[in-house]
């Protein structure tokens, strides 16, 4: 039968060439660190042991949001700066869209290629454990950014979520005198970061029994979602007097509200966003008093990050009472900016030369984080 | 046709071309890449692939028998909800084996649902699995709303790092897979199915059962959509009602690359876990290339756009120069 024979001839051409690219990269292996040395000294070179750049890792699983985007150019910034001292060579990012699987494969790559530390905002709370842990076996300072992860070595750099939540609840609740109706529009239900928050204003809000929650829906911090959802409780509830809403969602749920414009405008809250504090000054034009709170939630903790992870490196040691959280590892990172009428201006001076989509930050200075974690 | 011709090989042989864009990616990944083909390395990446391989020979049967399964991950997450819910991070083994076998049984009657729908009521199966693949992802999220629970980290090890005789555990797995199936092709299932993919009006009306071999395409796929959920349990080690939604275009992407066509009646299984396990290269290529990050998406599809278009691109060229 010829053709089996050609489909075998087939097969052991496949199996060759699979053999020949086995054997091939070994024989080149001598080579080819030869001619990279120049550019990018990532493995260990006892002789020039002093000046050994260390390389950094980036994971991000998530990239169709202003916050990835301003976190992704705000590292490659601050790395910069370490570049210039001759402290890290070029970051390695893995970013793009994908699930567990592909972050797992993210992680892999960043421990193929190397890296001293990995940055990773993780896009599961328990799905990366078993590798991150790998990582940490390997020596790689592990450092979960912008959510807190319960790993053991892996550290943790962060704001607090439920303090942030809290910050703007306790502001809804007294600006409304502490009594009255409200609505409460949530992110995704069950994200960690969403339950935390959830959980700070509940706690807030059990100190005002006057304030009665109406109903509480999902926007999926999604800016047309929110519109959505605050128009049907609008609809629903005419004379509603607050709501309570967060990240993305908070300029769809103020849109909402100019578009139905009751009598009365229902006391709400805002985002650390350039565009929705445009949106504020331009609602201040017709309604002179009206108020309202932006907390900054700063894409800054990523950059923050990033210098803890180069201060590890450099083997200073770091001070594990400033450290809280979950696994008493993690790095709690102040909220930046937070913008009421008072001074609202000031939050739209930083605007003034930044994109609409730009998010209220703060980055740590390398003597802030010194001082702040480091013995 | 002559015997060597480029038009033989890929006719009669639907799996000659994937092999043809896997050894590519391994040759330019292996560039890239020095030490991909370290034992290590081939482990790492195997389980990553592992859960799309197998979800791509499920959806290899019912694309074959001229359907297609959207409710794949749907199946997918209610299988990890159930295993994070019920077994736990601190669950014994038994209890792990227990629900194994257990998922694997909703799979199947998740699959019979499908094919119920489909070969018995006669349904349309893009809308018939896009609908109820709605009905499985939402059940996982009653199963689980949060992300979180998850398997014992002991179980999560013996998928992650077992290498029987120092060869990887998902090398046992694609064998295993490549013997069942030439088993079946020579069985009388096997030409009824190429039959019903091929002319089902042809195939019903010389006598071939297309309603139970139809039906019985999707209940392979539930059964490989819950080994897929439990490779990528026990990959994560965690549930997440989430986790299957974003497998399901990859998983008809790897069987189309792999040389199954969506008109059916023809294609193999060896073609689409070379197809997933291609898509999963182009991943590590990207990422080995240095490309900067804005880039990376576009490039990705880019080569993902080339591999599926390449052999309607080479006929046509074909077709100008000289037949051969």
């Amino acid at each position: 039968m010829k053709r089996k024979n050609i489909f075998s001839l087939l097969l052991i051409i496949g199996l060759l060439s699979i053999a020949l690219v086995a054997c091939g990269p070994k024989a080149t292996e001598t080579a080819a660190p030869a001619a990279e040395a120049t550019e990018a000294p990532v493995v260990e070179e006892p002789t020039e042991a002093p000046a050994e750049k260390f390389t950094i890792g980036i994971s991000n699983p998530f990239i169709s949001s202003e916050y990835r985007t301003q976190m992704i150019a705000e590292l490659i910034e601050v790395n910069k700066e370490y570049m210039d001292q001759g402290i890290t060579n070029e970051l390695v990012i893995e970013s793009a869209d994908t699930d567990v699987a592909g972050q797992i494969q993210q992680l892999q790559n960043l421990m193929a290629k190397n890296v001293d530390a990995i940055l990773v905002n993780p896009g599961d709370v328990n799905g990366l454990n078993a590798t991150l842990e790998e990582a940490v076996s390997k020596g790689i300072i592990v450092i979960s950014v912008d959510q807190e992860l319960d790993v053991p070595n892996v550290y943790n750099v962060g704001i607090d979520q439920k303090e942030w939540a809290k910050t703007s609840a306790q502001w809804l609740a007294e600006k409304m005198g502490g009594t009255g109706n409200i609505v409460e529009i949530e992110g995704f239900p069950g994200h960690p970061a969403n339950v935390a928050r959830m959980n700070g204003v509940d706690e807030v809000l059990a100190n005002y029994p006057d304030i009665k929650v109406l109903a509480k829906d999902t926007g999926k911090w999604d800016e047309a979602t929110g519109q959505q959802v605050m128009s049907n409780f609008l609809a629903a509830y005419p004379n509603l007097d607050g709501y309570w809403t967060q990240d993305g969602m908070a300029i769809g749920a103020l849109q909402a509200v100019m578009a139905a414009n009751p009598a009365k405008f229902p006391i709400g809250v805002g985002e650390g966003r350039c565009q929705f504090l445009k949106l504020w000054q331009d609602v201040l034009k017709d309604h002179p008093d009206f108020d309202t709170i932006a907390v900054a939630n700063p894409p800054g903790v990523s950059p923050t990050g990033l210098r803890i992870a180069v201060h590890m490196l450099m083997g200073e040691k770091v001070d594990e009472t400033k450290l809280g959280g979950v696994n008493g590892l993690s790095f709690v990172i102040p909220v930046p900016v937070v913008i009421t009428g008072d001074n609202l201006q000031e939050g739209l001076d930083i605007c003034k030369d930044k994109p609409d989509a730009y998010l209220l930050d703060g980055i740590m200075t390398d003597q802030e984080v010194v001082d702040a974690f480091f013995k | 046709m002559k015997r060597w011709s480029w038009r033989y090989l890929v006719n009669r042989y639907p799996a000659f071309f994937p092999l043809i864009l896997l050894v590519i990616s391994i040759v330019v990944n292996a560039i890239l890449q020095p030490n991909l083909l370290s034992l290590e390395m081939i482990n790492n990446n195997l389980r990553v692939f592992m859960p799309m391989l197998l979800l791509a020979v499920g959806q290899t049967f019912v694309m074959i028998g001229g359907g297609i399964d959207i409710s794949v991950g749907g199946i997918v997450s209610i299988v990890n909800t159930i295993l994070a819910t019920q077994v736990g991070l601190t669950g014994t083994p038994e209890t792990m084996w227990k629900f194994v076998f257990l998922v694997i049984l909703a799979g199947l009657l998740a699959g019979a649902l499908n094919g119920f729908f489909i070969a018995i009521l006669r349904l349309e199966p893009i809308i018939t699995t896009y609908a109820t693949g709605f009905l499985y992802a939402g059940l996982a999220l009653f199963i689980l709303p949060n992300p979180g629970g998850g398997i014992p980290q002991k179980i999560s090890e013996i998928y992650r790092t077992t290498t029987p005789l120092g060869i990887p555990l998902a090398i046992y797995i694609i064998v295993i897979i490549l013997l069942i199936w030439w088993l079946i092709r020579s069985t009388r299932f096997g030409r009824y199915l190429y039959a019903v993919g091929g002319n089902a009006q042809a195939a019903y009306e010389t006598a071939v059962p297309v309603r139970t071999i139809v039906f019985s395409t999707y209940v392979i796929s539930g059964l490989f959509s819950a080994f897929a959920g439990i490779a990528i349990t026990m990959l994560s080690g965690s549930g997440n009602a989430e986790i299957g939604a974003g497998m399901i275009l990859t998983s008809i992407t790897a069987v189309v690359i792999g040389g199954t066509a969506f008109s059916g009646g023809v294609g193999g299984v060896a073609g689409p876990m070379m197809g997933a396990i291609t898509l999963g290269l182009i991943q590590n290529i990207v990422s080995f290339s240095h490309i900067s990050t804005w880039w990376e998406t576009l490039v990705k599809a880019s080569i993902i756009v080339a591999a599926l278009a390449a052999p309607g691109i080479i006929d046509l060229f074909r077709k100008k120069g000289t037949r051969i």
